[in-house]
């Protein structure tokens, strides 16, 4: 893109500029549009199993939004069905994450010809307190996948933008950084004040994947806790799936519509999974399951320093590969472990 | 006062906490700064409002959480939103005093690289990126970092700038169009104290940590450290303090490795 102002970052960094033509990561603004113009949205019952909401709505080559922020309300149970099912070239787009995209990134380590992630677009990934993310590391090392990197609010925006149906959003922060130099925004003099102001793109995932508290039959969710930016990547999206801890009745949902943080016109598909978030959180339910998680990284820790394999197809084969479905892994996760971060939640407040 | 032990970290958490004023809005994150916080809370500033970019306005802390999304920093909140409405609606719209943010890599104008460490495109380390701290260092009317003061952190050039400081002068963040043309800016380490020097927008030394030796910060900085003629020490930790951060914040430990001073 050619760039018409920017700040003295070009001066300053290590990295040199280089120009390249703009190009949307998923469903461009107008393309997007018609998708949601043409498909039907009427009110009706989207219940249905991961397995065939995965079947019926991935495909190579997507754009996927992942929900959650970090560790919370994080869309496992989806992540595991896609990499059963396979899906190769996809796109990521997403705030802040590690457990999702770190499953995605090692199956793709496993068997590119299953699973593979060809683009980031993201603001963070790594796993806060317990340390950085071996997989992304391994890969961005290896310059096995393209980043575009953004900061937490130019990703909320981006998503926002995508969901207001705009093509971009202004923003007053990433000026001065790197960011101007690698992502695909741009900086340009704001018409009204005469400042610069930095532009970042719409993004609009083919397929948003969300876990909330409670949803009714038709996808209208509640959040409890922070929302994240899951009603903006719902709204952004041309798909979505939804998986619900709890389906709650119509009449509950009616009673309280101040509630409802995404509208069921903005899902495609509806399924009970409890823990669906697990070993993330989510509020109301259950804590982080640090020690299944700890148990992951150290995995793909350890292959990122020695390059064998062998642990984490373990990981693979025993959690994902040999479940038939989300059930059958937790299945395989102790009953104590499951009551235990239900105890550590704590029972906050939420209502069903 | 001089013999009660304490480590390095405590009295970093314990300076950073006398940096925040009562009825401030603190943007925090995990780690050190929200155990610094809790403790302003705990002692002169009762009335701070801590913001988390996960959407949490206003809880009332307790114990150190492990997340920015962990049910322990959102207890008893005012609101819980969306990353847009407190990163844009309430940070970006100009509400918050004091952001604390930090980096592996901090240069001599006070700009933070948590992405990469070596090429951006084939990188030695990837980090993060930036996560909130971009946005942090943009808009918070003062910026505090507490950082361990190690040569290769303290660099010439960050690899990769992920938060802007003062970028390249007085000027660079007027000209970057960010709204918070001279924040201050304090850095912590187990060394010093350091702030930005307004005329060059670069950091200078304010303060040394208890038995610390400028020469010492000298030869631990990478880039040429402005030095003011008169520098204070800071103060030794009372028990009080050390008690709020060992009994009630951080009972577990979780953010305090075992290292004596």
């Amino acid at each position: 893109m050619t760039r018409e102002v920017s700040s003295s970052i070009e001066k300053l960094s290590k990295i040199e500029y280089k120009e390249r033509a703009f190009k949307w990561w998923g469903p461009s603004p107008d393309e997007a549009r018609k998708i949601q113009v043409s498909k039907p949205k009427e009110l009706k019952d989207k219940r249905t199993t991961l397995k065939d909401a995965v079947k019926n709505l991935i495909t190579n080559g997507q754009n996927l939004g992942l929900g959650g922020f970090v560790n919370t309300r994080v869309p496992i149970a989806i992540v595991h069905e896609i990499i059963r099912q396979g899906a190769r070239d996809l796109t990521l787009s997403l705030q802040s994450n590690s457990m999702a995209c770190e499953l995605l990134a090692g199956a793709m380590i496993l068997d590119k010809t299953r699973v593979s992630i060809k683009r980031v677009e993201l603001a963070w990934w790594a796993y806060e307190v317990i340390g950085l993310a071996p997989l992304l590391r391994y890969l961005a090392a290896n310059g096995m996948v393209e980043l575009d990197d953004y900061t937490n609010y130019g990703m909320a925006a981006r998503f926002k933008a995508g969901a207001m149906g705009v093509p971009f959003m202004p923003t007053r922060d990433h000026g001065g950084t790197d960011m101007e130099l690698v992502n695909r925004g741009t900086m340009i003099e704001c018409p009204f004040t005469g400042r610069n102001v930095y532009l970042v793109p719409a993004c609009h995932p083919d397929v948003g994947l969300i876990h909330v508290q409670a949803a009714d039959k038709y996808g209208n969710c509640r959040i409890f806790g922070p929302l994240c930016t899951c009603p903006e990547i719902a709204m952004a999206s041309t798909y979505t799936i939804v998986t619900a801890e709890e389906i709650i009745p119509e009449e509950s949902l009616r009673t309280y519509p101040n509630l409802t943080e995404i509208p069921f016109v903005a899902v495609d598909a509806v399924v009970t999974q409890p823990y669906g978030a697990y070993p993330g959180a989510t509020y109301g339910f259950y804590w982080f399951g640090m020690e299944h998680m700890k148990m992951f990284r150290g995995i793909c820790e350890e292959f990122r320093v020695t390059g064998r394999k062998d642990k984490l197809k373990e990981y693979y084969d025993r959690y994902i590969y040999g479940c038939e479905t989300f059930d059958h892994f937790l299945a395989k996760i102790s009953s104590k472990e499951l009551r235990e971060v239900k105890e550590l939640d704590g029972n906050r407040p939420i209502i069903l | 006062m001089g013999d009660i032990a304490y480590k390095k970290e405590e009295l970093m958490v314990i300076e950073a906490s006398k940096h925040i004023n009562d009825g401030e809005i603190v943007f925090t994150g995990i780690g050190l700064p929200v155990v610094a916080v809790t403790l302003a809370q705990k002692t002169h500033a009762p009335n701070v409002t801590v913001v988390v970019e996960s959407g949490v306005v206003g809880p009332q802390l307790k114990l150190a959480p492990l997340s920015i999304a962990d049910s322990k920093i959102m207890r008893r909140a005012a609101r819980l939103g969306s990353l847009r409405e407190v990163l844009a609606c309430i940070l970006q719209r100009g509400m918050v005093d004091v952001g604390f943010i930090g980096g592996a890599q901090i240069d001599q104008y006070a700009n933070l690289n948590s992405t990469v460490i070596g090429d951006y495109y084939k990188p030695k380390v990837r980090f993060p990126g930036s996560g909130g701290a971009n946005p942090i260092a943009s808009h918070a009317k003062r910026l505090l970092i507490i950082t361990p003061h190690q040569k290769r952190r303290f660099v010439k050039k960050c690899d990769y700038i992920t938060s802007p400081g003062y970028i390249d002068g007085p000027y660079g963040r007027k000209n970057a169009g960010l709204r918070m043309w001279n924040p201050s800016i304090t850095v912590i380490t187990d060394l010093c104290v350091m702030d930005i020097d307004s005329a060059s927008g670069k950091l200078q030394l304010a303060k040394l940590m208890p038995d610390v030796t400028i020469e010492q910060v000298v030869e631990n900085t990478s880039f040429e450290l402005i030095i003011p003629p008169k520098v204070d020490v800071v103060d030794l930790p009372t028990e009080t303090e050390l008690n709020l951060i060992r009994k009630e914040i951080d009972p577990e430990g979780i953010y305090f490795s075992n290292k004596q001073n």
